[in-house]
């Protein structure tokens, strides 16, 4: 099983969680369809960011570079992408001369193509001339980590760029002829007023992006942020931040965005179908459990029933490549029933939940008889509809889309 | 050796009045333990006691004293506990013999603890030998003790023998006055034995060692030898005394204190109190003791459920060395499985607790500690109430009678006020005020005994800075207007937290812990109402505001394990928590109350 050399270094890290053999190894030989490339670099790390990522250095990123191309070779064989994804990190971060060695190395592993090709920008490094040769080799989606419009606001999350360079950069893209542009913004931060939030908001809408991600700021172990509200520094109000949330649904709405997940919107042209006609193919996957390869430090990927982990250290991923071999902090194996818990679980983050029969194809078990008693308390909680073709969370039951997850996980049966 | 030339003594004094170091200096003195052998504190074999200067367990040692007068003499110190938490163990110890060194510190003077101790003794009928102690200390102040001795105790000053067990001044001295001022022990009516057992303790090997006092007769290895309590007959395999460490002897005879093993191996077969007879001529059994009652109860729960049977056998190690501890499985909504254990006072509470910890390593929660409370219904018939869970209806209830106790305190001159407040608002009255120095008074108060047991002593160090002192004995018991107080999570009773409480306490301490619960409840999904009640009056009220969401926003491929282990994990810990009324609360919240 190429892209399965599970490699433990160090620590000997290694955990398969369950003994199951991975689910029908002949069967999967079938290509995986989708890619996501990590790229850890930040020029300066965001306090809220828990993401691994390391400021470059040296010729740490011409290593990098040459290693992810590497890992690219262990995977092509396997790998027919219709969605790709660069994340990071902040992939755009990257010179024009190494976008140019990665893209030419995928057309030479046969990996360009795909009908959705997103890299995600910080809006201090987009250039017309990088943006130009992403559309050249294909890349027809960007997402830029706007946060927020206020200036205040952008210097409390410790971000680079100024409202000025999002604008600049937004028209960059438009000029290189990108039709597809997330922007990320971020509320409930400390200090953001419900009027400083509409305002970004609106600014941003007027933008006349095809997608928006919107995320409450999180307070996570071992980012700065975290350490200020551990410190007393502010408090965090949830009846602002569920507020504004409401505003969000609202006001995207309002302005012809559809709601697909928790945190997503995009435009639709599509005439009712599940997702809206611009949502994001290669996250929408993600939670509709599909395989994806995952290559670069620290990413994630899910193969023939195996999801894996590649070691977060930059510099030990990049000597285990130079030897050839993928590295893998960290496997595990679901049993049919966690994993199809786990799916259960997510799938309900989209606004369109699951179809019973589409659950049934993807895990083999029935969500109305599996999990009645769950559904039932889901509903009676107030969070979710049952409908005789589907089960999806409401307004309400978004939420609480982390307490719905919670009660859909299950434990293999031993 | 003839009773003439036995002495049964002990002391008494107030903690770090210097008792430990003057009875190893005896020791010494007497050659029972080589100079290069005396490690400091010889007699406080727990870790526990060495630590905190007190001593739980009454240890006998023999010693032998070539007196001025040319004459041999066998000298048992027998040693007490110095806090009246133990008075049970003091007040044994004190039976088996017929003198007490009064320890006084030259500097400190008089404390409360001396006073309660010197009480028992005289009640006893024990021949007192005031030493004023630490003498060589640039502020000892020996005119003062000498006039506190007087009018405190009531004892001639001119009887205090002068001594610093440090510097080894006077030592000479109060061997020979336990020598000439101790009586020997009265000469028996008869020869048949009579051995009080006045303690025992556990031995892996050698099973039930038991400490006696001799009374009459003698006791020899092969005896057969009858215990009337619990009607077991046994040969007596092993005598013999310590030095402090064991050693056999021959025979222990009519004066003599020690020990005998019988190879008994039921610790319950041997009640103290008791008196061992010979089987073939028993004697008549002498006066016991007053029977053992605990007077604070509290609930004692693992913390780890999984705990619990580790708990059991840890409590049921620590009653065989302490039969004073009592305790029956209980069990709570809010805590699991646990044991209802019944102390003789809040120290003894203490120390139990922290040996669990220590010696079982075992994590614990006790809850509200409790009185015993004589409660009589309607029909007359009256009950002992140690657990607010088992208090009968009120409508049932006549009179409820809670216990008192009379409370020494010592304090500056400057904090009296600051200390009779603290003692009306523990609803206690001062019956006398004394003067024991330019410096200090002493108070002799009545209190309820539930209102001490919980933070009147830390209260009175806070308030005097340390200086202040206190000792309690009881004092019967009063009509009170006691009231059950519950705690009510969404309408359900969380039994951990229900106390009988003073009415007029009630309201105040409702507020309080609803105060507490409210930061500790995790937010649910739906309005938590936290309530105080007495019967079905609400006293006080708090809520816990529903939650309004709790999703985090981002989840990607990146994130989907790591995501769906920490919603295992939430799921996992939600498990843990204790379910009341539809409220999930984690068992620290419990803890975190308790706590405080």
């Amino acid at each position: 099983m190429r892209g399965m050399d599970v490699v433990p270094l160090a620590s000997g890290v290694l955990t398969l969680v369950s003994a199951t053999p991975v689910v029908g190894v002949q069967a999967s030989r079938e290509p995986v369809r989708s890619l996501y490339v990590h790229v850890p670099f930040c020029a300066h790390k965001c306090d809220y960011c828990a993401f691994y990522s390391a400021p470059p250095s040296g010729d740490v990123i011409d290593r990098y570079v040459a290693a992810l191309v590497r890992e690219l070779e262990l995977v092509a064989e396997r790998c027919r992408p219709d969605t790709v994804f660069f994340g990071g990190g902040t992939p755009s971060l990257l010179n024009l001369r190494q976008w140019e060695t990665i893209l030419e190395a995928m057309r030479r592993l046969n990996l360009l193509g795909a009908a959705e090709w997103s890299v995600e920008s910080n809006p201090a490094t987009v250039s017309l001339d990088k943006a130009k040769l992403w559309r050249s080799f294909g890349i027809n989606r960007v997402s830029m980590g706007v946060q927020s419009l206020d200036t205040a606001l952008l210097e409390r999350l410790g971000r680079i760029h100024s409202r000025e360079m999002v604008f600049r950069s937004y028209d960059v893209l438009r000029a290189a002829g990108f039709d597809n542009v997330n922007l990320d913004l971020m509320f409930a931060i400390p200090g953001q007023t419900m009027e400083l939030w509409q305002r970004t908001l609106d600014e941003a809408i007027a933008l006349g992006s095809e997608h928006l991600s919107c995320y409450e700021v999180i307070y996570e172990e071992d980012t700065p942020l975290y350490e200020q509200l551990a410190a007393g520094q502010f408090d965090v109000d949830e009846t602002l931040a569920c507020d504004m949330y409401d505003a969000l649904i609202d006001r995207a709405g309002a302005a012809g965005f559809r709601q697909y997940e928790v945190a997503n919107f995009a435009r639709d042209n599509s005439s009712g179908g599940d997702y809206p006609s611009r949502a994001c193919r290669h996250n929408l996957g993600y939670w509709l459990g599909e395989p994806s390869f995952g290559i670069g430090p620290s990413a994630c990927e899910f193969v023939d029933g195996v999801r894996s982990r590649n070691w977060a250290n930059t510099n030990l991923w990049i000597e285990q490549l130079e030897r050839g071999r993928r590295a893998k902090e960290f496997a595990e194996a679901l049993g049919p029933v966690a994993s199809a818990g786990e799916l259960a679980a997510f799938g309900l983050r989209l606004n369109a939940g699951w179809r019973f029969d589409e659950f049934q194809s993807r895990s083999g078990l029935d969500l109305r008889i599996e999990w009645k008693a769950e559904l039932e308390e889901l509903v009676t909680r107030g969070w979710a509809e049952w409908t005789p073709e589907r089960f999806h969370l409401n307004r309400k039951g978004h939420r609480f889309a982390d307490s719905a997850a919670e009660l859909l996980l299950r434990p293999e049966k031993t | 050796m003839d009773t003439d030339h036995i002495r049964n003594f002990s002391i008494i004094a107030h903690i770090d009045h210097g008792k430990t170091t003057l009875s190893d200096r005896l020791l010494q003195r007497t050659g029972t333990v080589a100079d290069r052998d005396i490690e400091e504190q010889h007699l406080d074999a727990m870790d526990l006691e060495k630590e905190r200067g007190i001593t739980i367990k009454a240890h006998p040692v023999t010693m032998y004293y070539n007196a001025k007068n040319g004459e041999r003499y066998e000298l048992n110190l027998i040693d007490t506990p110095g806090h009246v938490d133990f008075a049970y163990e003091v007040s044994r110890s004190l039976s088996a013999c017929e003198g007490a060194l009064l320890i006084i510190d030259a500097a400190q003077g008089v404390e409360a603890q001396t006073v309660a101790n010197v009480h028992l003794a005289m009640k006893q009928n024990l021949h007192i030998i005031p030493v004023i102690n630490k003498i060589d200390l640039p502020h000892a102040d020996i005119p003062q003790a000498k006039q506190q001795l007087e009018e405190i105790i009531a004892i001639p000053a001119d009887e205090a023998i002068l001594a610093s067990a440090k510097e080894g001044i006077g030592i000479e001295d109060i061997l020979e006055a336990i020598v000439a001022r101790i009586p020997p022990p009265a000469a028996p009516k008869s020869t048949a034995l009579q051995a009080l057992i006045f303690d025992s303790y556990f031995d892996t090997y050698k099973g039930v060692v038991i400490l006696v006092r001799v009374f009459s007769g003698e006791l020899r290895p092969g005896m057969q030898v009858k215990l009337p309590n619990s009607s077991k007959t046994a040969e007596i395999k092993e005598v013999g005394s310590f030095n402090p460490k064991p050693y056999t002897r021959d025979v222990l005879t009519v004066g003599e204190t020690g020990y005998v093993t019988a190879n008994i191996k039921t610790p319950r077969e041997v009640k103290v109190g008791d008196t061992i007879l010979d089987a073939r001529n028993p004697a008549a059994i002498l006066p016991g003791f007053q029977e053992v009652r605990p007077m604070v109860f509290s609930g004692i729960y693992p913390i780890n459920t999984a705990d619990y049977e580790g708990l059991k056998q840890a409590i049921a190690k620590l009653q065989l060395n302490d039969s004073a501890i009592t305790f029956q499985t209980e069990t709570s909504a809010a805590l699991g499985f646990g044991f209802r254990c019944g102390f003789l006072g809040l120290l003894h509470m203490e120390i139990v607790q922290e040996r669990l910890h220590r010696e079982f390593a075992m994590d614990i929660i006790a809850t509200y500690p409790s009185v015993v409370y004589r409660v009589r219904k309607t029909d007359g018939v009256e009950s002992s109430v140690d657990n607010p869970a088992f208090l009968p209806d009120v409508t049932y209830i006549d009179q409820i009678f809670e216990p008192i106790v009379k409370a020494f305190v010592i304090c500056p001159n400057d904090n009296i006020g600051d200390i009779m407040s603290l003692i009306s608002e523990k609803r206690g009255t001062v019956k006398n005020t004394e003067t024991l120095d330019s410096r200090r008074v002493m108070l002799t108060c009545r209190l309820p005994m539930n209102e001490i047991v919980i933070d009147f002593h830390d209260r009175i160090k806070s308030i005097t800075r340390g200086y202040g002192s206190m000792d309690y004995e009881p004092d019967g018991d009063e009509p009170s207007d006691m009231v059950k107080l519950d705690m009510l999570v969404n309408g359900e009773v969380m039994d951990a937290f229900s106390c009988l409480v003073h009415r007029s306490k009630a309201e105040p301490r409702g507020r309080a812990i609803a105060a507490k619960l409210k930061e500790v409840i995790p937010r649910q999904q739906f309005q938590v109402a936290i309530q105080a009640a007495i019967g079905g009056k609400v006293v006080a009220r708090e809520s816990v505001s529903a939650m309004r969401k709790d999703v985090t926003a981002k989840c990607y491929g990146g994130d989907i394990s790591r995501k769906r282990k920490l919603l295992e994990k939430q799921k996992e810990g939600k498990k843990r928590m204790k379910s009341i009324g539809s409220v999930n609360i984690p068992q620290e919240a419990f803890i975190e109350v308790l706590k405080s």
